[in-house]
């Protein structure tokens, strides 16, 4: 049983072999394959290596917020709260007065969280950026306190070598 | 968790809260009154009893029947107002949320990181610098010890 299982599998790849003299001479294996760029089939899909989120049209929903370069995101998330809350509330009566009429409020209502979870996305790059200036300024304060460190230390040790030149003169 | 998680979380349990309110609504929604020739159902009726030493119709109703009336009277008109609290309270908590939202303009985080890296790059010299120096420092303090060890052990004549 376990030989025919094995026998159906393919072997695994024949690289090792080029690794057996490794701990001799390390140039004589191949280096490791440069990182993949752009884009690179996987499992049969096509994947890209830019990290980029598409816009809504690209998913096929409508944008209920103003396009343009600069967007007020507090404000927009604001009146999409608004908006969601009406919609909610149209339901409601809607559910009361014409239940068969539902569907097309319950698809505004899934629009509007679409929206504002793609608002939500597109501020992340904002945040990596925030991230990355708070780690530039702790490194740059780490920095500047290892450079007081050395200058305290180096003192101390001028100072010890003078006493102990002064001791030993006046021996 | 970061803020646009939370915010992020929000609208999903926006999202939650209504969706259970309107299913609660409707599951536990009284039948409606449809024309006034039919009478309410009765709120006594206890279809499995068939019991034949029950001589009277049902003098003494057994507790249960007649307090689930108004028990789920209260319950459904309480339930939408306490649903309709939590919702608006979610709302709310949204709007603070997106009200503490640090935002600044992409241009002048942009400044900021080059700024940034300018200060990180001259102190990275400093510090290559005084490291420089007292690994300097340190070698010659070392030759030193050793030639003061030497000479001590030199001079120290063996008893």
């Amino acid at each position: 049983m376990a030989t025919g299982t094995a026998a159906s599998f393919p072997p695994p790849p024949p690289f090792y072999r080029l690794y057996s003299d490794y701990s001799t001479d390390p140039d004589s294996a191949p280096p490791p394959p440069p990182p993949v760029e752009g884009s690179y089939p996987l499992y049969g899909a096509t994947y890209t290596t830019e990290a980029v989120l598409p816009s809504l049209e690209d998913q096929g929903v409508r944008q209920l917020y103003p396009k343009g370069p600069n967007i007020d995101f507090k404000k927009e998330l604001m009146s999409l709260n608004r908006d969601l809350q009406l919609h909610i509330l149209e339901l409601a009566d809607v559910l009361i007065e014409r239940p068969s009429q539902y569907a097309r409020r319950v698809e505004d209502i899934s629009l509007i969280l679409r929206n504002m979870h793609h608002l939500l996305n597109s501020l992340r790059p904002h945040q990596a950026r925030a991230t990355l200036i708070h780690i530039l300024e702790s490194q740059i304060q780490r920095r500047k306190q290892a450079v007081e460190d050395i200058k305290r230390r180096r003192e101390e040790a001028q100072k010890l070598l003078k006493e102990s030149i002064q001791i030993l003169d006046s021996q | 968790m970061d803020i646009i998680s939370q915010l992020q979380e929000q609208v999903n349990t926006i999202a939650l809260l209504a969706v259970n309110t309107f299913g609660t609504l409707q599951r536990d929604a009284p039948p409606v009154r449809l024309s006034t020739d039919y009478p309410e159902p009765a709120a006594n009726s206890n279809p499995t009893n068939p019991n034949p030493t029950n001589g009277d119709a049902n003098p003494n109703p057994n507790p249960n029947p007649s307090v689930n009336p108004s028990e789920e009277a209260n319950n459904v008109a309480e339930q939408p107002k306490a649903m309709s609290a939590a919702l608006v309270q979610a709302a709310k908590k949204f709007d603070a949320l997106v009200a503490a939202l640090p935002l600044s303009g992409e241009e002048a985080q942009l400044q900021r990181i080059a700024e940034l890296q300018a200060e990180n790059e001259a102190i990275g010299l400093e510090l290559q610098k005084q490291l420089e120096a007292a690994d300097l420092e340190m070698k010659q303090v070392q030759e030193l010890f050793n030639h003061a060890t030497d000479n001590c052990l030199n001079l120290k004549k063996p008893d």
